[in-house]
């Protein structure tokens, strides 16, 4: 301990005092102290003459200087070396100095000394070496702390960041005894009363170290948390703390002062690149600051008394949460970036009472009447890498086994019941024994897919471990075709599959447990379904989507929120032919205005489409945005259906500016794109009416075939209703069938199934994320989602698409594609190959790095998605059935026991 | 008890036996590997074997998962059977194939009270398709066929009480439980035995002292090792305190579940009241917003 005081001492110090005399101790201190006096006596302006002060006798020589340095280092080392008197009394020396009051006398001849940053530096060093390295306590005599306090009091405001290392070792030294010695608390809590300044100052002395970064702010924080801990224990320090101090609003506004000097963008991040991973944040040094500080945040919440806890949390919500994830006039990349900053701080705060703030906010705060939670589940179909970033922020929250989340999020929906035929209520209960829908989801595996016997030249390979994307979290996947083992000589038995029953059972159990703290078991009876048809919730929350037409303004705005945010949904949730007529013609229609967030969404998505980019005033000077449309014009021809549906939703205002011109060959300059897609939506409904899509029986997107037929084109400008406002045809098609008789799975999953529907156009990174986020709720217990998800023998109403449907949906696709390209199915198998090397890749290094992934596989590009698509669809209904099958041996009772 | 629950095995091929009735025994099949349980780069099934013929096997396509379906099938019969709580059963999946569970059966009251027969379910390798998939034998009872087979009658009761067995509907645990009671509840409606039916009827002393006899018989051959060689037969031996005090005390210790789960307690998070089902209604965290 006995770091030195000065340079010097360090030789001396592995002198031992063992064996030592203490009497010879003591003549030894006293005969030092009586030299140190004669020299602060000689200076003293009271005893050499009555001077007026030191000024006058000039400096002190630094030869006395030094003397006296040298004896008190001596002094000190005996007084830390004696042990306790008789029945804890003082020892002799600290006695002596106690009634000498040498510790005073000591700082005052360092005040005379002009008491420079050298002279604190060594009177704090001083106390240092005394505090930590003394066998009796010193603490507890007024004539040692009162200089003490004085120093610490002196050295506030102190800037040299020396002193400020020393003055915050000193600090942490003492919480650290205050942590173990109780007693000593009552000593500094009243030890500064006389002199009327704030109590407890080695608090108060703390505060502004906070935030700071390096050793000495962790050094602080770490000594607040000390006296946090104390505060847990000591309504006393916690009123004090809660209601004399700034600690709260320090920390929380110093948060938000922290976010701001974040970077507002992250760049150079790959395609693939869907959250902030420590690779990504340590090289951000704000960023690392700002997480150092949240942490510590968590700390003190878990810690502390409630108390301060409760207003540390509010002043969190208040003062950081709505100052600045409030501001949402952002650009795209902005947006982006916020995303995935707040999708790293739910990952980083592990305290419930923490995560409830930012839970809350993301769950209940409205910003111009759109809930946070809305706002970013209509962002997951944003192209670009916002609606990556966005899944990867979702499969976080759904990770949280949150019930608050999840019940917004989908479960809401489903409490009703309405959204499956009314008599199928008792399927809820009932297991599945005998795997039935783990077998109708391995049906749907595409025969290119199917394990067949290994070719004799292709070497044996062990069983991959294949973790989806980057984030080391090990997924199992494995290829389905070369890696079967093979038993007996015709049969082969899909060994891969397994591994996702190991894994399925991992997950299944895990969140059965996680689940253990929910308020219901939501199986159809608990809560019961009319407990959100009768009652109007309070503010707007967990509205029914069946709700008849509110007549308060917030029911209204959710209606309307609804039905905006199942925009993307619109397209292809067109229900059987015959109904949709009915609908459109017989429902009324809901004049409204979508909220205004909703709206700028909708524009920055009606950006991309075809190409062309239809520019915003708020984007006008956005040139990454540019960039990025440009590079993402490279590959359009992928995703180009995608972003069509972004474009679906015709935007109550026009755009004017037109599309920046040469980069958009398939549109023409001046077109109005929107009245282009009104004309898309009835082509559609045209198109559902055709005997294959009868036939199959599932609403769904053009498939990629037709849609390359589709000639945009012949969609031409010429329609003359779309000039300004979107058709009335069009809006009351989309109220009549999700607001009012379509019953709704909610938003979230709406996007979901969508974006899933269109799995053979997206990148590899959209799809892996995708799936893991639906594989992740179908590991949910809860009988309303599990039956939603996995029983693929429920009936559910005629207008409501199942995951089953959507997965089924996409094999008809595989199969259209296979039989378009005869060479498809080599694809495939590339595909394979590549994604299993760069699994093996992924293993090896630990992390994602580009240098290390494989080269890609000679697919063309146009192909290449649809590829890779085709084999992560074909391992989901592995991972699928493997979860079902799971269920039913862990969950298929009801909630007892 | 969930220990069984949490094994896993590959499921059985106990149908390489030809011509075997559907009731007798399978041969414990040789060199069958379990599965490890922990699953990383398993590569478990190394013995050929001849999958079941599933119904699925006809279509050619999906034949290689027919094994998984039955595995989990019988899982899910067996967790059933646990989350019964049947009074008096205990049942446990034998090592080597898991359509031979073993089981044993106390009898707390009635004419058959202190009856401990141990028993040996056997599922077809068809489960569950078929009339009757479930067959149960009494094992420990071999002094019982000579002499008048009180226990094999009701052996055969339930196996004709299955005929009508409807998948979906009817589970193991019922199957048990009908075993129970049947040494509750005699029946003399159409006997098996009719001799024991008859001797029940006319005089229901005598039949009280020869079923008495037979308990005792059956239960002085309590602690013969069990009949068929399997790791997880189960057999019993008499108290002894070097072996069984301390899993005694185990069991008694371990009543309290929610204590014993919280070393492995999953942060779910719930900030719903109870009855409702609005987002953090729980009183206590009523925000400062």
């Amino acid at each position: 301990m006995a770091s030195a005081i000065a340079e010097g001492t360090q030789d001396r110090q592995p002198l031992s005092l063992n064996g030592v005399d203490p009497e010879t101790c003591m003549i030894v201190f006293q005969n030092h102290w009586a030299q140190v006096v004669k020299i602060l006596d000689k200076h003293d302006p009271v005893r050499s003459g009555g001077g007026t002060g030191v000024l006058r006798y000039g400096p002190i020589p630094g030869d006395e200087a030094s003397a006296v340095q040298n004896y008190v280092e001596h002094m000190l080392f005996l007084l830390m070396e004696e042990g306790c008197g008789q029945a804890g009394a003082m020892g002799p020396i600290l006695e002596f100095v106690v009634t000498e009051n040498v510790m005073e006398k000591l700082f005052l001849w360092s005040l005379r000394r002009q008491f420079t940053d050298d002279m604190k530096l060594e009177q704090l060093r001083m106390y240092e070496m005394l505090v930590g390295g003394s066998r009796q306590p010193l603490l507890h005599h007024k004539p040692v702390l009162r200089p003490l306090m004085t120093l610490l009091s002196s050295c506030s405001g102190t800037t040299a960041p020396a002193v400020e290392a020393q003055l915050v070792l000193l600090l942490h030294q003492l919480c650290s005894i205050l942590g173990h010695d109780p007693s000593v608390l009552e000593l500094f809590f009243h030890a500064s009363e006389d002199q009327g300044a704030a109590n407890f100052l080695i608090f108060s002395l703390l505060i502004p170290f906070i935030h700071r970064e390096g050793a000495v702010g962790r050094q602080a924080r770490d000594a607040l948390l000390c006296i946090m801990a104390l505060s847990a224990e000591n309504c006393v320090v916690a009123e004090h703390i809660a209601e004399n101090t700034y600690f709260c609003p320090v920390l929380a506004t110093g948060l938000s002062g922290l976010y701001s000097s974040l970077p507002t963008k992250l760049e150079g991040r790959g395609e693939d690149w869907h959250r902030l991973e420590y690779t990504d944040w340590r090289s951000l040094p704000a960023l690392v600051q700002f997480l150092n500080s949240l942490e510590f945040c968590n700390a003190v919440i878990k810690v502390a008394h409630p108390s301060i806890r409760s207003q540390l949390v509010s002043y969190i919500y208040n003062g950081f949460l709505l100052a600045l994830f409030g501001l949402w006039n952002l650009t795209f990349e902005e947006v982006m970036t916020t995303t995935a900053y707040l999708e790293l701080f739910l990952r980083s705060v592990m305290e419930p009472a923490l995560l409830q703030t930012f839970l809350s906010f993301i769950l209940l705060h409205q910003h111009e009447n759109v809930h946070i939670l809305d706002t970013l589940v209509s962002r997951i179909n944003t192209p670009f890498q916002l609606g990556t970033v966005s899944l990867g922020l979702f499969r976080t929250l759904t990770g949280l086994y949150c019930e608050d989340v999840m019940l917004q999020l989908i479960l809401r929906y489903l409490v009703p019941c309405s959204h499956m035929m009314p008599s199928q209520r008792r399927v809820l209960r009932e297991g599945d024994y005998y795997s039935v829908s783990a077998a109708r989801f391995l049906s749907l595996i595409p025969a290119c897919c199917l394990p067949k016997p290994r070719p004799l030249h292709t070497p044996p390979l062990d069983c991959i471990l294949w973790s989806k994307g980057a984030d080391g979290e090990a997924l199992s996947e494995e290829h389905c075709m070369e890696f079967s083992c093979i038993i007996g000589p015709e049969v082969s038995m899909d060994v891969d599959y397994l591994q996702y029953l190991y894994d399925a059972r991992d997950s299944v159990s895990h969140s059965i447990r996680a689940c253990r703290v929910w308020s219901a078991p939501y199986d159809g009876y608990d809560p019961p379904p009319e407990l959100f048809q009768s009652c109007p919730p309070e503010d707007g929350l967990g509205s029914p989507p069946r709700r008849t037409q509110g007549s308060h303004l917030v029911s209204a705005n959710d209606k309307v929120n609804h039905l905006e945010l199942e925009w993307d949904d619109s397209f292809d949730a067109v229900p059987c032919p015959g109904e949709s007529e009915e609908l459109q013609t017989n429902r009324p229609s809901v004049p409204a205005e979508p909220p205004k967030h909703i709206q700028e969404m909708k524009r920055s998505a009606l950006m991309l489409i075809r190409g062309s980019y239809v520019e915003e005033s708020e984007f006008q000077d956005d040139v990454m945005v540019y960039s990025l449309v440009a590079q993402k014009d490279a590959q359009d021809v992928v995703d180009r259906s995608e972003w069509k549906r972004q474009g679906m939703e015709p935007a109550t205002s026009s755009p004017e500016k037109g599309a920046p011109q040469g980069q958009s060959p398939p549109s023409r300059p001046g077109e109005d794109l929107i009245s282009q897609y009104e004309e898309l939506i009835g082509a559609l409904g045209v198109e559902s009416g055709s005997p294959t899509k009868s036939q199959s029986g599932f609403r769904r997107t053009i498939s990629p075939a037709e849609e390359d037929e589709v000639d945009f084109s012949s969609f031409s400008a010429d329609t003359p209703e779309a000039e300004k406002t979107p058709s009335p045809e069009g809006s009351r098609s989309r109220q009549g069938s999700n607001v009012q008789a379509a019953p709704f799975t909610g938003p979230f999953i709406s996007v979901l199934l969508s974006r899933l529907e269109n799995m053979l156009e997206n990148s590899l990174h959209v799809n892996l994320l995708l799936t893991d986020i639906l594989a992740q709720l179908a590991t949910y217990p809860q009988p309303l989602l599990r039956c939603f998800l996995l029983n693929t023998n429920m009936v559910l109403q005629p207008s409501v698409r199942s995951l089953y449907q959507v997965l089924a949906s996409l094999k008809t696709q595989i199969n259209q594609r296979v039989s378009a390209r005869p060479d498809f199915e080599v694809l495939v198998a590339e595909a394979q190959r590549y994604l299993q090397a760069r699994e093996e890749a992924l293993r090896s290094h630990g992390e994602y790095l580009l240098e290390n992934m494989p080269a890609l596989p000679r697919i063309p590009p146009q192909a290449r998605n649809a590829a890779f698509a085709t084999v992560i669809y074909s391992e989901f209904l592995k991972e699928l059935a493997a979860i079902a099958q799971e269920h039913s041996i862990q969950s298929h009772l009801p909630f007892n026991e | 008890m969930s220990a069984n629950t949490s094994r896993k095995r590959t499921d059985s091929e106990d149908k390489i036996a030809q011509g075997e009735q559907r009731t007798s025994p399978p041969r414990a099949p040789f060199g069958k590997k379990q599965l490890p349980s922990i699953p990383k780069n398993a590569v478990p099934i190394t013995k050929p074997v001849s999958p079941a013929p599933s119904a699925q096997s006809s279509n050619g396509t999906h034949a290689s998962y027919g094994p998984f379906y039955l595995e989990y099938s019988l899982l899910a019969e067996f967790t059933l059977v646990i989350k019964q709580k049947l009074p008096g059963i205990y049942v446990q999946p034998s090592y080597r194939s898991a359509l031979m569970w073993f089981g044993v059966i106390f009898i707390r009251h009635g004419l058959y009270q202190d009856g401990v027969f141990k028993f040996t379910v056997y599922i077809p390798d068809n489960y569950p398709d078929g009339d009757c998939p479930v067959s149960i034998v009494v094992s420990t009872c071999f002094v019982f066929y000579s002499e008048g087979s009180y226990v094999c009658t009701t052996v055969h009761f339930i196996m004709r009480s299955c005929f009508n067995w409807r998948r979906n509907h009817n589970h193991i645990w019922q199957v048990l439980m009908y075993a129970r009671t049947i040494f509750y509840k005699i029946n003399t409606v159409e006997p098996l035995n009719p001799e024991a039916a008859v001797l029940y009827d006319k005089d229901v002393q005598l039949f009280k002292s020869k079923v008495v006899d037979s308990v005792k018989l059956c239960n002085s051959h309590l602690f013969d090792p069990p009949k068929i060689d399997d790791p997880y037969a189960i057999s019993f031996s008499p108290w002894n305190p070097a072996v069984h005090e301390e899993a005694r005390e185990r069991m008694f210790a371990h009543k309290r579940r929610p204590e014993d789960l919280k070393g492995l307690q999953v942060s779910g998070l719930s900030w719903v009241k109870p009855g409702s089902t609005l987002p953090f209604s729980k009183e206590e965290n009523s925000l400062q917003t």
